[in-house]
């Protein structure tokens, strides 16, 4: 594997992770912009634009798109979170200039009025399809109480009353100013020809403008989430679902990997002390814990799903795992975790699909690149001592706003 | 690309199938029993009580503890050695499968045959191994497009291949641990069991550690499953969400019938790719759905396509109308334009699997069980350019559609017309 870099005039960045023994290239755009880059009035326009990147520019339609991934056999796709849009395609190596070609126009949509309203309709439905599906919003609105005047607050997907009430000029102004050339990263991981790269970039991308400037981190007091619980009621439901909000490392220091690994103590979807103590007892459907890292915050999140009576006692019980994890963790735990997350690496590391995502997000994040080996160094080099320190410093016990979703009512959950 | 395939079977009926993939660290290893969920019409029939869900239920207790481990020590010695392991059940397999660093490979073959032929079936690990089943059943209600497919499974298949493979809560709550024991002694034999091994290997030591572990176990599974019944042609199922989910069903032929190529290609151009017909026409031009999308489900004797799509109730109808017409509309009217698509996406697919271990060992499995034998990739590269818009019309001309399974979940049922015209 080799680390290339290089950037354009006009502040593009572009990675890529060169592989030999790939047999395809996988190439993507990270826009720095997502959920947290929004305000009231368009909530929901990072995600919504996702979906307007794919009708088509000023000279192809949302068929043209379409038909030319096809024909490339490319797997394509997008996604948009809390502070990333990300597009991308893996292809077959001879396709990489007709991938950059099509992606890069994709980059300047038209924007069209009439597409507009057809999509918007496809949002609206998208809305709704995660509003029938668990965990109902509560996810969302745990956020919301979690983050409360944080740009992290904010929904994703937007809520239906502020897409209906979206407009098409405000969706191009939001763009202009998000995806200027310096706030787009270019990635490529795989079987990359990397010259062949740089000299379509420059062509395709090279009359890109950039943009001011602009600080996106917002400092956030944990402290003030305090103590919140909420409740989402569905009647039909069969199980309830939770989900549990605590302050962690956020991604600006290295502590968000022993995070990573503690989480995988507590909480990984096998052999870890949630899954002993809920999941294999029959207790829960699924007991997990995982971290999150932003710009400017991390988060503990913790999801239990159990029959709707049981809620409350097995949170209470997760607690209680969480405070027994401060009472110490073994040897044996934490280099079963370590020996886990090793191998999630290496194995990722042969995929040039997986690998793109890391590449991108890394370098769109923080300005760095990560190879596979520094992964490995980096969780070995992880003591048990720093879950320890991490586990005070953060004391998960603590500090949580927690939602429920499902049959319970809201009275019942005066804990 | 030069491609080394390897196949061996052992005297007890064990197939051994592996690929040396260059580049890789890792090697993935998956092994498949004749266990799957058709066995629990065979224990139905044995015991005179629905036993929907058994092997499930047996492949979740097998993990609770194996050889000389517990169920804890069982877990910690395949996380221990980087592991990522998975057990499934389908209708026709038992699976357990892992993929690892390679050196771990040895290590981890010993425990796999611990679980499929030591497993401890530990009383008291029945009770909780199957709240696990009942809480994985109740989470599937709440997941409105599972359960809108596992209604048109059965609504569509002749019992028992409608059967959900997960089982059904009434019948796993009767299940007792006798049940399991019996379940085990019976269907988990070597006979037919596949083992297939992907990435860096040594396919010599592999196959000389195999005949140590498993090369002494002698049985095979009875394997006389009775077709029964089909359900409801239509079929709604009352549920308040606000979106209406709808799926459809139709007979074509498995993937070891020669013209499997022919029909799966047809289903490609309906509803295979973000240009294809129901993509284009559903979502693309109306905007009706986030999602819709056709697909292929094949078992080795009968197959069926598959059709999904979710939208709102007021527009539930539309939708399913657009979808009908599509499918009828197909027969000649397909064009090289539309093959070309297929055939480079499918390329594509088959090219980049050789890129995930894991994706490459369960191929070879499943390629195993339909046509007994593996076809290199050239071979499928061949076919796929030897295949023609003349040969799919033809065959959707002696294959007119004549039924459709129509199910929907939501508020209202949907006026489903009577035959399916263009």
């Amino acid at each position: 594997m080799q680390f290339r870099h290089e950037q354009l005039p006009n502040g593009l960045d572009i990675v890529a992770e060169v592989s030999e023994a790939a047999h395809s290239a996988s190439l993507g755009f990270f826009v720095k912009t997502g959920a947290r880059d929004e305000y009231d009035a368009i909530s929901g326009a990072s995600h919504f634009l996702e979906h307007m990147v794919f009708k088509g520019t000023d000279t192809l339609s949302a068929e043209d798109i379409n038909l030319r991934f096809d024909f490339m056999g490319a797997s394509a796709n997008a996604f948009t979170s809390e502070e990333d849009t990300v597009y991308y395609a893996a292809v077959l190596p001879e396709k990489q200039h007709a991938a950059l070609e099509l992606l890069s126009a994709m980059m300047r949509p038209a924007l069209r009025e009439d597409d507009f309203v057809t999509e918007k309709q496809v949002i609206l439905e998208e809305i709704k399809m995660y509003d029938d599906q668990p965990p109902f919003g509560a996810d969302d609105r745990c956020r919301a109480l979690f983050f409360q005047d944080h740009p992290l607050a904010r929904s994703v997907l937007g809520s239906t009353s502020s897409i209906e009430a979206l407009d098409v000029e405000a969706m191009r102004e939001y763009h202009q100013q998000r995806y200027s050339s310096d706030n787009l990263v270019l990635a490529a991981s795989g079987a990359v020809d990397f010259e062949s790269l740089i000299k379509s970039a420059h062509q395709l991308c090279g009359e890109w403008k950039p943009s001011p400037p602009s600080n996106r981190k917002v400092q956030f007091a944990s402290t003030k989430s305090g103590i919140v619980t909420d409740v989402i009621t569905r009647e039909q439901a069969a199980l309830e679902y939770a989900v549990r909000m605590s302050p962690g490392p956020a991604e600006d220091t290295d502590d968000r990997f022993a995070a990573k690994l503690l989480a995988v103590v507590l909480g990984d979807d096998s052999g870890s002390r949630l899954y002993w103590d809920l999941v294999d007892s029959g207790q829960a459907e699924h007991a997990a814990c995982h971290h999150h890292d932003f710009l400017d915050a991390g988060v503990f999140v913790t999801q239990l799903s159990c029959e709707p009576e049981t809620t409350h006692a097995l949170l209470d019980r997760i607690v209680e795992i969480y405070q027994g994890a401060e009472n110490g963790l073994s040897n044996n735990e934490v280099d079963q975790a370590r020996n886990k997350l090793l191998s999630r690496v290496v194995l990722a590391g042969e995929r040039p699909r997986q690998r793109l995502f890391s590449l991108g997000l890394e370098w769109a994040h923080l300005g760095q690149y990560r190879s596979v080996p520094d992964d490995l160094a980096t969780l070995d080099k992880i003591s048990r001592e720093d879950l320890h320190r991490i586990l005070a410093e953060w004391h998960l016990p603590a500090s949580a706003s927690t939602v429920l979703a499902g049959p319970l009512l809201n009275d019942s959950t005066s804990t | 690309m030069k491609q080394t395939l390897q196949t061996v079977t052992l005297d007890n009926g064990i197939i051994l199938l592996g690929e040396f993939l260059p580049g890789v660290e890792s090697v993935s290893v998956s092994l498949h029993v004749a266990a799957g969920s058709l066995c629990d019409s065979l224990a139905t029939r044995d015991t005179g009580r629905s036993c929907c869900g058994l092997a499930t239920l047996a492949g979740e207790l097998m993990l609770r503890g194996a050889g000389d481990r517990d169920s804890k020590q069982l877990v910690a010695a395949l996380d221990n050695a980087g592991v990522q392991w998975s057990q499934s059940v389908s209708m026709s397999h038992g699976s357990f499968a892992g993929a690892m660093v390679s050196r771990q490979l040895p290590d981890s073959l010993k425990i796999y045959a611990d679980i499929l032929r030591r497993p401890l079936l530990d009383q008291h690990q029945f009770d909780p191994a199957r709240q696990v089943v009942l809480q994985n059943l109740a989470g599937t209600e709440d997941d409105p497009t599972h359960r809108t497919m596992l209604t048109l499974r059965k609504a569509h298949y002749p019992s028992p291949w409608g059967l959900p493979s997960e089982g059904t809560s009434t019948d796993v709550t009767e299940l007792s641990h006798t049940d399991v024991k019996n379940f085990v002694t019976t269907f988990i034999q070597p006979q037919d069991m596949i083992i297939s091994v992907a990435g860096r290997l040594d396919w010599p030591e592999f196959v000389k550690q195999i005949e140590v572990l498993f090369s002494d176990w002698q049985g095979q599974p009875p394997n006389q499953i009775s077709v029964g019944e089909r359900g409801e042609k239509i079929c709604h199922v009352p549920y308040d969400s606000q979106q209406t989910h709808i799926a459809l069903a139709w007979d074509v032929p498995p993937y070891r019938d020669p013209d499997s190529l022919q029909a799966t290609a047809a289903l490609a151009v309906l509803g295979g790719g973000s240009s294809s017909r129901l993509f284009t026409e559903v979502r693309e031009k109306r905007g009706l759905c986030y999602s819709v999308s056709a697909g292929y489900q094949t078992q080795r004797d009968l197959a069926a396509a598959m059709a999904y799509s979710g939208t709102t109730a007021d527009r539930a109808q539309e939708t399913l109308d657009v979808m009908l017409h599509e499918i009828a509309a197909l027969p000649g009217t397909i064009t090289e334009d539309e093959l070309d698509r297929v055939k480079a996406r499918a390329k594509s697919g088959l090219v980049m699997q050789q890129e995930s271990t894991a994706a490459r060992a369960g191929a070879m499995a499943r390629q195993w069980f339909h046509l007994g034998r593996i076809r290199t990739l050239a071979e499928d590269l061949e076919r796929l350019d030897e295949l023609s818009v003349e040969s799919i019309e033809n065959w959707l001309a002696k294959n007119p559609l004549k039924e459709i399974t129509t199910v929907s979940l939501g508020r209202d049922p949907l006026e489903v017309p009577d035959a399916v015209s263009p």
